[in-house]
Parts: C-alpha cells; sequence; structure tokens
C-alpha cells in the first residue's frame, strides 16, 4: 500500500447529531422523530459518554476541529444548557481551531434569545435557516409548522443577534409547487440576502413517507400535487441561473454561494477530508496512513439509526456503531472521483495520481476521457468537471466512476 | 407375474379436486409410504413442478395390493404432465394404462379439467372409474356431483366411489375398484416383445433411464433390446420398479411397468412413444401411435452478457440430455451477438427452458419474440425454412410464404361459444366443425395459423372459458398466407431481435400497439430515443421514449457516503441486466413485448 499524507494533520470536521423534531416533515429520510424533551437530557449524556469513548478508541483523530456542524432533526429546539454541555466536552476533546467553521441548523420559528446567547458565546457563527420555500401552502402540505411570516422573523432576530452567516434551504419538488410559486420562491430567498443558499431537489425513496407513496402510486401526503419530474429539473436549474444572477457562485450540485462565504465543512466531505459524527445516525470517516489506521485502509462507519438503539448501546457501554466499512485503495480513488466531481471547481487530477498512483488512476481518466467526449464533462488543464448537462444527470456519471 | 393381477392406471382430476392426497392415501394404504415427505419425492420432483404445480415428466409407481378376493395385485400408478404443451407425451403416458381414476370434489363438482382429462381418457379407451372425493365436506353434494359427471361427461355414476382422501375414507373402494372394473392387461408374455417408451430422463451415472409399460412379451436383465424408432440396439444393464424406492428385479413380463437402464447416452436416443422390442426376435411392428415430437415454438436466446455465450451452450447441451423435444442451434443477431435459435413444444416449454436456465445455470438470458417455422418459396422456386424473422428473405425475393396450420380441438360449455368463436376469428381461425357432445356442451374444431396460436391463444382461451374450455391440437399442414415481417427501429437502427412475422392484415394495429409497449418498457435514456415499426421499410407507427431530464442525488445527510454509493450501485446493476443496443439500454421484458400487446 502506498504511503499517503499523513492525516493527522488534515482538519477534522466534527458533526453532532440531534434527532429531535417538533414534527416529522412528509419528505424527510432522515432518522429523526418527534420525542417528549425529557428524552433530550439522556441523549445528550449518552452523546458525551460516546465522545469520550471515540476520543479514547480512536488515536488516528486529530487534535483539533476544523469545522463543526451541528445537523438534524433541529438542534436549534436544544435547550441552552444541554447545547452548552456538549461544546463544553468538544472543547475539551477537540480544541477548535482558531477560525474554524461554526454551523448549526434551525428550524424557523424555534429562535428563543437564551439559546442564541448560547449559541454565540460557545463560537456558532452560522445558521443553516430550513426554511424550504416561502409558499404556506407548499410548508403546510409537506407538514413544516412554520409560514413565510417566521422565515422573515428569523431573519431579522439572527442579524440582531450578530449571526450574518446565514444558509437558506429550498427545496424544488414540494407538493403544491408552480412554476410561479417556485420562481416566488427563489426570488425571495435572494431578497433576503442571505451569503449562503441550497438548493435541493425532491429526493423519491423508499425512506420517507412522501417518496412511498409516490413510488406506490398513492395520493397521500399530497402527493398527487408533486410537481413531475422534468418540472422539478426546470425548477433547479431556473434557481442556478436566477442565483448565478445575483452574483451566488454554485461551488457544488446543491450549494451556492456569495464569494467567499462557502461552507468548508460541506466541502469536506466531497474532499474526503476525516470528519468525525456523533449521536444518532452519524458518520464518520477516518483516514489511513495515520497512527492506528491498518495498512492504508480508510475506515467509514455509521451509528445506529434509532434514538432508542443509540442509548441503549451506550448504556451497554458499547459504541453505538452500525456499520463499519473498510476501504482500500480503490474504493478511495471511487469515492475521491464520484465525490470530487460533486463540486464546481472539478476534479484536481494532479492530485489524485500523487495520492493514488498513475497506473491506478489510469482506467478512471480513459472513463472521464469518454464522458468528456460525450459532453457531460468539460476539461480545464488538470480540472474535470462536470458541464450543467453532466450535472443534470451526476448519478450516471457517478456511476461510472464504479467498478 | 400373471397380467390377470396387474393394473395399469392413472389418476385424472381438475386441480386441487384431491388428485395427489389420493394417491398419498392408495401409497399408505398399500404400504408403499408411510410418510407424506417419500412422496413428495415421487410426485413432482423437480422444484419447477412443485412451485407451479404442474407436472411436467410422467411417473410410476407400483403398489402391491390384497384383495378382498385374498390374490395379491400388483397396481402401476401411473402420473401424466398436465399442459397442452405435453399433450403427446400425456396420451402415451395414458397409453400405457388401462384405467383410469376420475375424481371429483363433492363441494365443487366437475370443473374445465374434469372435463377435459376425462375426455383424454375416453379417447384412450381407458376404463374411467370416477370418484368423488371429499364427501365429508359439510357443502358435499354428492348426488348433484353424479348427475353432473353423467350429464356432462357422459360416464355412468351410478357406482362413482365416493371417498375423503383427507380422512382415507373409501380408500378401500377405489383399490377394490380399480382390481374389480379395470381390465387386466391383455397381452402375452410369450410373444415377441413390444414395449411402450413413456418416459425417459438423463440421469448424470447411469445415462437415460427407460420409464416402459411391456405391452407384448417381456425384458429381461442382460437382453439386447432395440428402439423401433432409431433401429439402435442396447443391452438391458438393470431393471427396477418403483415402490416407490426403486426396488431392482430380473424381468418385467407382459403388463408389468418399470425403469430400464441400457446404457443409453441421449435421451435424444429413446423418444417418448418408441417402442422398445428384441433386437434378435424383434416384433413384426411398433405398437401405434409413435410421433416423432417437432418443436413447433422458436425463439432466440442471448446471454445478457456476451461473455456468458460459452456457458449458456453448455447449459444447453445439458438441458438436451434431458429434453429430447427441445432443440437448439447457433446463431447470430446483429443486435444481440452470439445466441442461439431454440425450438420448443409451447410457450409453457419455452418458459420452463428459459427458468431453468436462468435458475440452474446462473444466467440472465433475453428471450426474442416466439414464433413459428415458415415456408418461403423463392422466385426460382426453391424452398426455404425460416424460424427466424430476421432471416426472412426479402419480398422482391420471395414468391410466397406458407405458414404452419394446425387443427384445434375445443370441448367447453356452451355458455363460452360466443367469446369462443370471436376469439379463434380474431386469430385467423378457420371453422372445420361444431357439434354437441352431451347436453349443454359443444365440440368446435377449427384450422388455425400456429402463430395466432402461439402468442396467447391458450390463456385466451382459459380466460372466455373461464377455465371450462379444453383444447387439443395438431399439425395439419402448410398453407400460403400474406405474411410480412415487421421490423422495430430503435434509435433510428433496426434491431433484429425485435422482429416478428405476422399476418399484413394484422401489421399497423399490432405494429402501432408494440411501439407503444416498448415506450412503456424501455426506460429514459439520457437523449430522446424514438421507437419506430416498419414493414419493408415504410415507417407505420412511431413513438419517443424522452429524454430523462434529471438524474442527480442533492442531499447529503451528515456526510452518508456509504448510502450515496450503494445507490449509484444499485442504478450500475440495472444497467447491468439491461441490453446494449448502440448507446441505447433495453431491459429483457422488452424483447417479449410481443407477448403482452393486450396488457
Amino acid at each position: 500500500m502506498r504511503p499517503r499524507a499523513n492525516s493527522g494533520a488534515e482538519p477534522l470536521s466534527i458533526y453532532i447529531s440531534v434527532p429531535f423534531c417538533r414534527s416529522k416533515c412528509s419528505y424527510c429520510n432522515f432518522a429523526s422523530q418527534v420525542f417528549p424533551a425529557a428524552r433530550q437530557s439522556e441523549y445528550i449524556a449518552a452523546l458525551e459518554q460516546e465522545l469520550e469513548w471515540t476520543r479514547e478508541r480512536e488515536s488516528s483523530l486529530g487534535e483539533s476541529c476544523a469545522t463543526l456542524y451541528w445537523g438534524g432533526g433541529t438542534p436549534s429546539l436544544l435547550p441552552a444548557a444541554l447545547f452548552t454541555r456538549v461544546m463544553t466536552a468538544l472543547e475539551r476533546h477537540f480544541p477548535r481551531q482558531p477560525g474554524a467553521e461554526c454551523t448549526l441548523e434551525a428550524a424557523p420559528g424555534t429562535l428563543q434569545s437564551d439559546t442564541l446567547d448560547a449559541w454565540r458565546r460557545a463560537g456558532i457563527h452560522r445558521v443553516s435557516l430550513g426554511m424550504q420555500s416561502w409558499q404556506a401552502a407548499e410548508l403546510r402540505a409537506s407538514g413544516r409548522l412554520h409560514g413565510p411570516e417566521h422565515i422573515a422573523a428569523d431573519l431579522r432576530t439572527l442579524r440582531a443577534a450578530g449571526l450574518e452567516e446565514i444558509n437558506l434551504d429550498l427545496i424544488a419538488g414540494l407538493p403544491h409547487q408552480t412554476e410561479t410559486s417556485w420562481r416566488d420562491s427563489v426570488e425571495r430567498t435572494v431578497a433576503a440576502g442571505a451569503p449562503h443558499i441550497s438548493i435541493y431537489m425532491l429526493d423519491v425513496d423508499e425512506d420517507s413517507r412522501l417518496g412511498r407513496e409516490l413510488l406506490a402510486g398513492g395520493g397521500r401526503y399530497h402527493a398527487a400535487s408533486v410537481p413531475a419530474d422534468d418540472q422539478i429539473a426546470e425548477f433547479y436549474e431556473y434557481g442556478i441561473e436566477r442565483l448565478a444572477r445575483a452574483g451566488y457562485r454554485q461551488y457544488e450540485i446543491s450549494n451556492f454561494a456569495l464569494p467567499g462565504h462557502e461552507s468548508r465543512h460541506n466541502d469536506g466531505y466531497w474532499l474526503r477530508q476525516p470528519y468525525l459524527g456523533l449521536g444518532v445516525d452519524a458518520h464518520s470517516l477516518l483516514r489511513s496512513a495515520a497512527p492506528g489506521a491498518e495498512d492504508g485502509r480508510d475506515l467509514r462507519w455509521s451509528n445506529l439509526d434509532s434514538l432508542e438503539a443509540y442509548l441503549a448501546a451506550i448504556a451497554r457501554g458499547e459504541l453505538p456503531r452500525a456499520e463499519t466499512i473498510w476501504l482500500d485503495a480503490e474504493s478511495q480513488l471511487e469515492e475521491a472521483c464520484f465525490l470530487g466531481l460533486r463540486r464546481n471547481e472539478g476534479l484536481d487530477l494532479n492530485r489524485l495520481e500523487r495520492e493514488f498512483g498513475e497506473a491506478a488512476l489510469a482506467p478512471q481518466k480513459a472513463e472521464l476521457r469518454a464522458m468528456a467526449a460525450e459532453g457531460w464533462l468539460e476539461e480545464n488543464g488538470d480540472l474535470v468537471r462536470l458541464t450543467q448537462r453532466g450535472r443534470m444527470m451526476g448519478n450516471e456519471v457517478f456511476a461510472r466512476m464504479l467498478h | 407375474m400373471d397380467p390377470q393381477h396387474i393394473r395399469n392406471f392413472s389418476i385424472v382430476a381438475h386441480i386441487d379436486h384431491g388428485k395427489s392426497t389420493l394417491a398419498d392415501r392408495l401409497l399408505e394404504y398399500t404400504g408403499a409410504l408411510a410418510a407424506r415427505e417419500m412422496q413428495e419425492q415421487v410426485l413432482d420432483a423437480m422444484d419447477l413442478e412443485r412451485e407451479r404445480g404442474i407436472t411436467i415428466k410422467a411417473h410410476a409407481v407400483r403398489l402391491n395390493y390384497q384383495a378382498l378376493d385374498g390374490q395379491n395385485y400388483v397396481l402401476n400408478l401411473i402420473d401424466t404432465p398436465g399442459h397442452v404443451d405435453f399433450s403427446y407425451e400425456v396420451s402415451r403416458s395414458l397409453a400405457a394404462c388401462e384405467g383410469a381414476l376420475l375424481v371429483v370434489d363433492a363441494a365443487q363438482g366437475v370443473a374445465a379439467q374434469t372435463v377435459a382429462n376425462a375426455y383424454l381418457a375416453v379417447n384412450q379407451n381407458l376404463e374411467v372409474v370416477p370418484v368423488i372425493n371429499k364427501v365429508d365436506l359439510p357443502s358435499a353434494e354428492v348426488e348433484r356431483v353424479r348427475q353432473q359427471i353423467e350429464n356432462v361427461i357422459g360416464l355412468d355414476a351410478s357406482r362413482a366411489i365416493l371417498t375423503s382422501a383427507k380422512t382415507g375414507l373409501g380408500t378401500q373402494d377405489v383399490l377394490e375398484a380399480i382390481v374389480r372394473r379395470m381390465p387386466p392387461p391383455a397381452g402375452r408374455s410369450d410373444a415377441p416383445l413390444q414395449a411402450l417408451l413413456f418416459d425417459s430422463w438423463f440421469d448424470p451415472y447411469r445415462g437415460v433411464i427407460l420409464l416402459a409399460r411391456v405391452v407384448e412379451g417381456e425384458i429381461t436383465r442382460g437382453q439386447k433390446i432395440q428402439l423401433m424408432a432409431n433401429g439402435q440396439t442396447y443391452a438391458v444393464e438393470n431393471l427396477a420398479v418403483r415402490t416407490p424406492k426403486p426396488v431392482e428385479i430380473e424381468r418385467l413380463g407382459a403388463g408389468e411397468v418399470g425403469l430400464i437402464v441400457a446404457n443409453i447416452k441421449r435421451v435424444a436416443d429413446a423418444l417418448i412413444g418408441d417402442t422398445i422390442t428384441d433386437a434378435v426376435h424383434p416384433a413384426a411392428a411398433p405398437l401405434p401411435g409413435f410421433q416423432q415430437v417437432k418443436p413447433m415454438v422458436f425463439a432466440g436466446l442471448y446471454p445478457v452478457e456476451s461473455d456468458q455465450h460459452a456457458v449458456l451452450r453448455e447449459a444447453l447441451e445439458k438441458l438436451r440430455l434431458n429434453d429430447a423435444s427441445f432443440f437448439f442451434e447457433p446463431e447470430n443477431s446483429a443486435a444481440l451477438g452470439f445466441g442461439f435459435r431454440c425450438g420448443f413444444l409451447g410457450l409453457l416449454h419455452m418458459e420452463i427452458v428459459q427458468e431453468r436456465l436462468e435458475r440452474e445455470f446462473n444466467l440472465d438470458l433475453i428471450v426474442t419474440a416466439p414464433g413459428v417455422r415458415y415456408r418461403v418459396i423463392l422466385q426460382d422456386g426453391s424452398v426455404l425454412e425460416v424460424d427466424n424473422p430476421a432471416k426472412l428473405p426479402s419480398a422482391s425475393e420471395r414468391k410466397q410464404i406458407e405458414e404452419p396450420i394446425i387443427t384445434a380441438t375445443i370441448i367447453s360449455p356452451e355458455e363460452y361459444l360466443g367469446g369462443l368463436l370471436g376469439l379463434c376469428e380474431e386469430k385467423r381461425g378457420v371453422q372445420k366443425g361444431f357439434e354437441y357432445v352431451g347436453p349443454g356442451r359443444v365440440m368446435l374444431s377449427y384450422a388455425l395459423p400456429l402463430n395466432e396460436v402461439v402468442l396467447d391463444f391458450y390463456d385466451r382461451l382459459k380466460t372466455v372459458s373461464r377455465g371450462y374450455a379444453s383444447l387439443d391440437y395438431h399439425l395439419s399442414g402448410y398453407q400460403e398466407s400474406d405474411l410480412v415481417k415487421l421490423d422495430i427501429l430503435v434509435a433510428g437502427e433496426p434491431v433484429d431481435a425485435l422482429s416478428f412475422i405476422l399476418h399484413a392484415g394484422l401489421a399497423y394495429e399490432r405494429g402501432r400497439a408494440l411501439a407503444l409497449k416498448m415506450k412503456e418498457l424501455i426506460p429514459r435514456q439520457m437523449f430522446e430515443v424514438p421507437i419506430q415499426a416498419a414493414i419493408g421499410g415504410k415507417v407505420i407507427a412511431r413513438e419517443t421514449v424522452k429524454a430523462m431530464r434529471k438524474n442527480v442525488l442533492a442531499k447529503c445527510y451528515g456526510g452518508d457516503i456509504t448510502r450515496k454509493r450503494k445507490l449509484l450501485e444499485k442504478q450500475k446493476e440495472g444497467k447491468r441486466r439491461m441490453k446494449k443496443l448502440g448507446k441505447v439500454e433495453i431491459p429483457q421484458e422488452a424483447f417479449l413485448a410481443v407477448l403482452n400487446l393486450s396488457d
């Protein structure tokens, strides 16, 4: 196995999962649920335990934290005291580097002054607002509890609290969405002036209520009012075009930012930088060639995806892991290709060649060249990136990176 | 053994009327079997037979029974296949019997297969003994069923035996009826040997095993025998009867049924219906009724992955060892590469072969639209047989095309007549006969083009008659017909494996229906895919599979890369099972779309 850069020197990202919600959105395919508030302190205690045991066991983790991300679920629901407890524990085990990026996901209508204070004091400076749409009917049909008025109010509150680094989420493909309503949501999002915007397209799969209903051809959860696939594609394309006009640069399939406001945490996933996920259904990646890693393989693991199973594992004194996968060099290269291509900057072939060797990269290079000839990719020196056509068909391109 | 003490019989019934349970009881009562597990090895030995609930191969079990007259009898229970594709095999199995038990459910009454099977037995001159089963059910209506048997089938049911195969009630009555009412075999053991070969299969350790009924004369171990159809001689290595465990014996006398091992290498040398005789003192003539079974339906078989070609060939060779009615030869398709043209007895036979290949040899296959063998008379008067539409000479090269015609006999309750006549007309049938056979029952005779029958005729027949019509058919000759080749073009390129031959009068309607069906079956691709149906270069229908607008996963929950990767792998695996024609990926079922046009 080839030696690789010492990943201990690579920045470590940390993800904290908060699986609590006030209600379950119909499109949600994440392991979040509505639980009584009493479970929250139990959960946070378990999470602290997981953090401590992981720190002891995974000696190859870096010493400090470069980015931190609170996701969910709805982290903004977590009481200030519990939030602060976790931040204190994190600071003890993985002190944040100067200038570390610290984000927290918030649901509109859940902001409270004491939690806002706690976030700011603990160093949170980015807030991702899961607003999804500016249309009351679309939000209601998806099971969201907020309306457009909450979004506007929250934007004012965040800014007044000095939290200017805001991300706004938009979903293309919500029930009842029309071309007019979509354009209106995009327009109002641009007008809101947040430095970062994400556009997601509705995932239709077995993991969400709405997805299952759509696959089964049923009519519950407003499934009959979900726009056609082709129309969702048009919404997405319109979004890209409109945000570009407003000065937002698309840096990844779903992510747009004013220059200099890109999320480093997000980029880390696509660049395969190491990250540690803590909590229910959190995911982690440890890079090889660090002390403790086995013969050059990377390690991915996922945590148990139900709160009960997670708590029970911790109570038994075990790490709450669901699946552990060792990645050999071939799998790492495949991942590096299909993840790297998601970034608008493209795939740095030079870097890959340094990391994996010329011979290993040769088949991928040939496939990339073929796809460039077919118009899905474009080459620019050592960089290969998706064309707009290729971006719409990302999965077709990515699948060809697997062998 | 004295033939007076032998009875050869089969059991016929509608599905679920208790045929196999009654067989169990007979085996149990005579001590052949104690437990149900062993019975399951006797009947329907192949997985496929059990799953589909149909019998494909014939079987025979010997029962020893001491009758009330104090005499010991040998009763041979001969099980028969159960589908029109195998009607010839059924007729040979029945020809090995003198009698048949007709089992009718006391609550359900006479049903479609009761009638069809009873007629088969009657036509073979068997003594048919009605058995009314499940008489212990509260809903049993014995007298009504007795009347039905008399009115509908025309059998005397006054002495029908009442049984409950579930409780064992009446089992002895059945055995007594077999002994008393069915005639013993008539042959003499000192006559020249004539034995009816009614099934054969390949055993990897012992070669071909013959299942035969000695009609005249006897077979002994070591004897030199001859198979009269091919003239080959063999030495008998082993004789056995199944009780149901195989028990070796020294001789099989007139009237007896048993297994013969004679170092025969290929099932194709041991054809069902052939006569086994003595090589030194052969019989003057073979037994009547032998036919060389010929495949009626032809289709191309191709591996989805072209590197599986050698594996497919090997699998076909192995299958052919065990199935003489199945035929194959190499062929080449511009679209699908190297594959095989295969001949089958019918659609069910085709499905069975395909399923066995996929299951036993782990192959992914593409089957092209089934068709028949045409006779093409060329301009110079020469005759060409064509069973692959892609090889049909162009209209200018040929003078005429003749298609195989069958004579079909359909027996049905009168109430379904309208639907049946409509179906036969739709399938270009010409009525040859119409008569009442018993009260409320009609027998239709039709000349039908075989190519109309192979597609979905049997299924449609069962649908319009709610299962009550029975069908039997035989090839009656060839007839000139106005036939054309319909080509399907995918993305502008004709796909030879999708071509088929059909009557000109149906071409427009089916061309349109097929193009539409293909549009439904071919998934959206990264570009627009036009689908056209054409006759002789003239496009008669066009559909378009729109280009896929998007296929991209947006969200990444907390860095779950593994999930993303699995989705990509699933997508890739789905493509692997499709056939790539040029740039277009076509799923396997699209090649059989012509079978499902009415869906």
